[in-house]
């Protein structure tokens, strides 16, 4: 079968590259754009540890088809820095120990950032929180240390001043 | 492994189906959060994959006091739970959506594609019928709209053919004084349910049931209506007493299957109490109801 | 009471891996990547047990992209196993020569140039097999007509432990009520998010490097040296950024030997991933447990005897799973003082997949049973659980008879936590309960099975010109943050700040060797490694410091946030930047260097020390569906000193999460040998919105043999919770739960089987 010429934006630079339609966003990020940041843990679309945004919105990237995303905005965990300045969720897993092998990290600050991009000003429930996480796996934390880092987000303890 | 395929992105709705009636060995992808699945374990190998991810033609939520809700077939579930509309006249849609799967899947999947999916665990379909919808799927000749008890016709199986893609879910508005419950029975909130149960109940003005409907998930080769429960109901003033006899029918008449997550017996028997509940639930919103 | 005043330790730090892990520049195995790299794909026997007649690779070796297949042919044919030092116990051909033991073990593999050729490959490659009769149960596989397993080995015994003291008759014969139990434990999956992972690169010079998802570096270069027939200097082995670990990533996997059996074939680097599927049927599992308990108390609740018979599952091969029967054994006494103790453990063969050592090593399983059996005989006596405990409990001074010496026991302030936390409670609604269990664990194991000839730990480091520092250690990092807590103890013991220090670890070529990350080994002994060697260099720099500054010998010098002063006179000293630099000089341009190192000696048979801890279990259940949800985790915990509390609390709470989802979510259910739910679908890990809130109080005491008074902190948080969540389901429902997981089904069932007696 023949490849396909795939144009997208990826943390704001645009790519293009030749890929089989077959391939899934998760490998045309990390084979075809070598951003090794996105991870994956499984087959079945369960873990998110390949949790990526397109066009703003928290996506499994196991599950979608690159070819899927002609012209569209994929954001991965290289893009949440700028400069070398971490993003307030970022931070905030720092000063919580949100992550431990750091093998969902990646995924996990997707899942955060798209929720807390989301929630705007408003202040989520710790309800909402833990279900804003629960696409994604992470064998190491309990969890918890993440629930308060995306808590102390939303709280505005990250706002810059 | 993903088999090669030719992959189709067709401009609009028209294209879509004359791309899907042209190639006999052709799948059609939308959210693909089902479909991807299968690809991967080579249980399925298309020649050709068409994708109406982009056919916005299918993307709307409309309501109309009379007409009702009509939810287009490339709708996301993210579309469908963030919907104002929805959360305010069905809100059991919404409260269903909120528990199904995670974020990401609901952000990328589509209505369409669960349903056309037909896994009797899915949790779209139990809660649209027991609101009494009806799906509209059509082809290159044509549309049918069909109500979505009878759509679906076994394991993975509608009533639809080749070439005929879902079109869209139309729900009758909500009558006076009714409620709509649903609930799945699992583990862990993000999973599918080991089984599930929908019930929504309509009451008369003099409080007595006006009508039932009562829908069981993962009980069967598709969603399952338990009509003789119903009827059981109808016309009656309701108690817990007819709730928990209404369940013990739902128990009976399931067709569950064990598998490593529960045996045939515990699946039907907490079958009964989620039917007991959630007409219980839907009794009580049709009471407050205006 | 308070040591010391620290400058470093117990002070909120961020892991120094942190940045790298958030932004996405951590790389892992997984995403290693050489030029002109070759990808490695397995074939695994579909069969529980049968013979290899013949293996024919011709077809797969036609397919274009295809460089090589190999077979068990192509190996030195070794039997290998990490119990070196005894023979039998080195059972497994990682590609075996003769026959299969489990669905899943690996007949062959392939190298090519993408993963999907490899991948096609395999269905070019024709086995014969004649298939043998498979027992999968250990209760069946003792049985005297029950398939062999492994030639020789009679009744599938794999290895047999006994463990003794006292005179049970006598105890048993004191006894006011005695009562015996059957339980069963089931197995439960490491489920890194990292599957075992291996690149492989062996070059002319005859020379092997391997990154790898490891525990222990030091162990699998010794490992693979041995089956490649490479001397231990020739295998380098790189353990980058690593995925998780919990106790399965130690024995050679086949992602690695078959990478490194194809490599050296072909002189190009290979890499195997192992899928989640394969990691699931194809790796290790904790060690599935039957337990029988025959417990005896007095009437005021001494305990006066303890008698169980234990036998595991111990799958296809041995592994480390000989290290877990003993230690659930001796962990089932714990931490009480028992007059009289006979355990018996067996370890039995099955054609499933091999059992090893998970979090708690054996310890989840035997405090299921024991904490369990005690409530439920505290209920029958009418005694008041945490009285018997207290009463019964270890206490500092103590000693296991010839098994163990309690140097520091925080246990009883455990309990009157615990205690106190459950009372604040009042009555609990309906439906609901908390349940307590207490217990102990290691720090660190002084077995040397391995028959390492190096130190189990040891640390080198180097101070550079401008004070910063290289510190080299063979201890690993997989996530629990090692690391960071050997640099906080290097920063504490040098008197520098954690920025200051660089560590260098997971690399055989330029690391010092250590056993690696298992048994809770490494605060307590790289820690000491770590200590010692930077005393040894701050006794140089101190050295030249009473020179430079010309001070009466009488004072004492310390160095403490980078100010080398005069400990009376803290005013008086030099920058610790300015005394390296001119210490140099004075040492020709030598950089400082200090080197420490640790091996427990005349500290009995398990470990140099224990940790204590009490944990509370506040759990609801539907008794209708006999689904439970979990309201809450209490935890008071004595690890010694606190070293990094933030990791300690993340420690807390990711034990918490696996130990919950041993209790009531994790199962790996086989039906003729075949696992059936191989994929993260099926099989149950907690996700954030079932994990309920977690706390901890941390009891304050002292070990003298750790670093700093430090001891176990993370891995012995397994162990209460299985049975603290089947106590508080006996103490919401009445009900005594012997089977885990506590499923929906089985809470029905012994509702049931309750309402049954009553009649």
């Amino acid at each position: 079968m023949k490849k396909q010429v795939l144009t997208f934006r990826v943390n704001g630079d645009e790519y293009e590259i030749l890929i089989h339609p077959k391939t899934l966003l998760a490998d045309a990020i990390r084979e075809h754009v070598g951003l090794t940041g996105t991870k994956r843990g499984c087959d079945t679309v369960s873990c998110g540890a390949c949790t990526v945004m397109v066009n703003g919105m928290s996506v499994k990237s196991c599950s979608v088809l690159a070819i899927q995303c002609e012209g569209m905005d994929i954001t991965t965990v290289e893009g949440l820095e700028e400069n070398g300045k971490l993003s307030p969720i970022q931070r905030a897993f720092l000063d919580n120990g949100s992550y431990q092998c750091g093998f969902c990290t990646p995924g996990m600050l997707m899942s955060s950032t798209a929720f807390l991009n989301e929630m705007g000003d408003k202040k989520p429930s710790e309800e909402e929180i833990r279900e804003s996480i629960e696409g994604n796996i992470c064998r190491c934390t309990g969890y918890n240390s993440i629930v308060r880092a995306i808590d102390a987000v939303a709280q505005g303890k990250y706002k810059e001043e | 492994m993903i088999n090669d395929f030719q992959y189709l992105k067709p401009a609009s709705l028209k294209e879509a189906l004359a791309m899907y009636a042209e190639h006999d060995d052709c799948k059609v992808i939308c959210g693909g959060q089902s479909l991807l699945i299968v690809l991967r374990q080579g249980m399925l190998a298309p020649e050709y994959l068409v994708d109406i991810k982009h056919v916005n033609e299918l993307k709307y939520i409309k309501f109309d006091e009379k007409d009702g809700l009509r939810i287009g077939a490339t709708t996301t579930h993210r579309e469908v739970e963030k919907s104002d509309i929805i959360a305010k006249k069905y809100p059991a849609l919404v409260a269903m959506e909120q528990k199904l799967a995670s974020i990401q899947t609901r952000n990328w999947g589509t209505i369409g594609g669960n349903l056309a999916h037909a896994d009797p665990a899915g949790d779209l379909a139990p809660v649209l019928i027991a609101l009494n919808a009806e799906i509209k799927f059509g082809n290159v000749d044509g549309e049918k709209t069909v109500p979505l008890d009878e759509f679906f016709v076994d394991y993975f199986e509608t009533q639809m053919g080749h070439g005929d893609l879902v079109l869209e879910a139309h729900v009758p508005a909500p009558e006076p004084k009714s409620g709509c419950a649903y609930q799945k029975f699992n583990l862990l909130d993000s999973e599918m349910g080991i089984v599930a149960a929908a019930a929504s109940v309509v009451l008369n003005a003099d409080g007595t049931c006006k009508n039932a409907r009562i829908v069981l998930g993962n009980a069967g080769p598709t969603p399952l209506r338990v009509t003789k429960a119903e009827d059981l109901l109808k016309g009656k003033k309701l108690d817990d007493k007819l709730f928990t006899e209404a369940g013990q029918i739902a128990s009976e008449e399931a067709q569950p299957v064990a598998d490593i997550h529960a045996s045939e017996e515990h699946r039907r028997h907490v079958l009964g109490v989620l039917t007991k509940r959630m007409l219980k639930k839907a009794f009580e919103q049709a009471q407050k109801a205006a | 009471m308070s040591h010391k005043k620290f400058s470093v330790i117990n002070t909120p730090v961020h892991n120094i891996d942190g940045i790298a892990k958030v932004t996405g520049r951590a790389t892992y195995t997984f995403d290693v990547k050489l030029p002109g790299m070759l990808y490695g794909k397995i074939l695994r026997s579909p069969h529980p047990h049968a013979k290899i007649i013949n293996i024919d690779t011709t077809r797969a070796m036609e397919l274009p992209g295809v460089h090589a297949v190999v077979t068990g042919k192509d190996t030195l044919g070794i039997k290998q196993g990490i119990w070196r030092r005894y023979e039998e116990l080195c059972d497994e051909q990682i590609l075996p020569l003769e026959k299969v033991r489990y669905i899943g073990e690996p007949v062959a593999a392939v190298a090519a140039v993408t993963e999907e050729i490899a991948e096609a490959a395999l269905d070019l490659i024709d086995v014969e097999y004649e298939v043998l009769p498979a027992v999968y149960e250990p209760l069946e596989a003792i049985k005297k007509d029950a398939p062999t397993i492994h030639e020789g080995v009679e009744r599938n015994i794999n290895v047999t432990r006994h463990i003794e003291w006292g005179d049970v008759d006598e105890g048993f014969e004191q006894a006011d009520y005695i009562r015996e139990d059957w339980f069963k434990c089931s197995g439960q999956h490491h489920m890194c998010m990292e599957t075992r992972a291996a690149v492989s690169n062996f070059t002319p010079e005859g020379k092997l490097t391997v990154w790898t998802s490891t525990q222990s570096a030091y162990y699998h270069q010794a490992l693979l040296a041995g089956v490649f027939g490479l001397r231990e200097g020739d295998v380098r082995i790189l353990a980058p950024y690593v995925g998780g670990g919990f106790g399965g990533k130690f024995e050679i996997d086949s992602a690695q030997f078959c990478s490194g059996i194809l490599s050296m074939k072909l002189h190009k680097p290979v890499k195997i991933v192992l899928t989640r599927e394969e990691d699931f049927i194809a790796s290790k599992r904790r060690t599935p447990m039957f337990y029988y308990v025959r417990t005896g108390m007095k009437k005021d609740g001494t305990f006066v005897a303890r008698e169980s018979r234990m036998f595991s599952n111990g799958g296809a091969y041995t592994g480390m799973g000989a290290t877990a029967l003993y230690l659930s054994g001796f962990f089932h006494s714990f931490p009480y003082k028992w007059q009289s103790y006979p355990y018996d453990g067996y370890r039995v063969y099955t054609n499933t997949m091999p059992s090893t050592s998970m979090r708690g090593f054996g310890a989840p399983q035997a405090m299921f049973c024991s904490e369990q059996q005690i409530d439920w005989m505290c209920a029958d006596l009418g005694l008041d659980p945490f009285e018997v405990r207290r009463k019964n409990g270890h206490t500092e001074g103590y000693e296991v008879p010839g098994q163990a010496f309690i140097a520091s026991c925080g246990l009883e302030q455990c309990i009157n936590e615990i205690e106190k936390w459950v009372k604040s409670k009042g009555k609990l609604p309906a439906n609901r309960g908390i349940g307590i269990s207490s217990c102990g664990f290691m720090s660190g194991g002084i077995f040397n099975w391995f028959d390492s000839p190096y130190s189990f730990s040891s640390a080198v480091i180097t101070i550079n010109v401008d004070g910063t520092v290289e510190l080299h250690v063979g201890c690993q990092d997989i996530g629990q943050g090692s690391n960071t807590t050997m640099a906080i103890i290097a920063a504490e013991t040098l008197g520098v700040k954690v920025e200051d220090i660089r560590v260098h670890s997971g690399d055989t070529a330029h690391c010092p060797a250590d056993l690696g990350a298992w048994g809770s080994r490494q605060t307590l002994m790289a820690g000491n490694a770590v200590k010692m060697a930077c005393e040894d260099a701050k006794k140089q720099l101190l050295e030249f410091a009473y020179a430079e500054m010309g001070i009466n010998i009488v004072y004492d010098l310390d160095i403490k946030d980078r100010w080398v002063h005069i400990v009376a006179r803290p005013e008086r000293g030099m920058k610790y930047e300015d005394l390296v630099k001119k210490a140099l000089r004075a040492k020709d341009g030598q950089r400082i260097m200090g080197r420490g190192y640790y091996t427990p000696h005349r500290k009995g048979m398990i470990s140099p020390a224990y940790s204590y801890m009490m944990q509370a279990v506040d759990a609801e259940i539907d008794p209708e569906t006999g689904k439970i949800k979990i309201h809450e985790v209490m935890t008071a915990h004595d690890c010694g000193q606190p070293i990094n509390p933030l990791g300690l609390i993340g420690q807390l709470e990711g034990a918490a999460s696996m130990a919950l989802g041993y209790a009531y979510l994790e199962d790996m259910p086989f039906e003729d040998g075949k696992m059936m739910n191989p994929n993260l679908v099926d099989y149950k890990v907690i996700r954030a919105p079932e994990m309920p809130k977690t706390d901890i109080i941390e009891i304050d005491t002292y070990e003298p043999e750790g670093p700093y008074g430090a001891k176990e902190a993370g891995e012995g948080l397994t162990n209460p919770t299985a049975a603290a969540l089947g106590n508080a389901v006996f103490n919401a429902l009445g009900i005594q739960m012997k089977e885990l997981p506590i499923t929906p089904e089985r809470v029905r069932k012994a509702l049931a089987e309750k309402k049954e007696a009553q009649k």
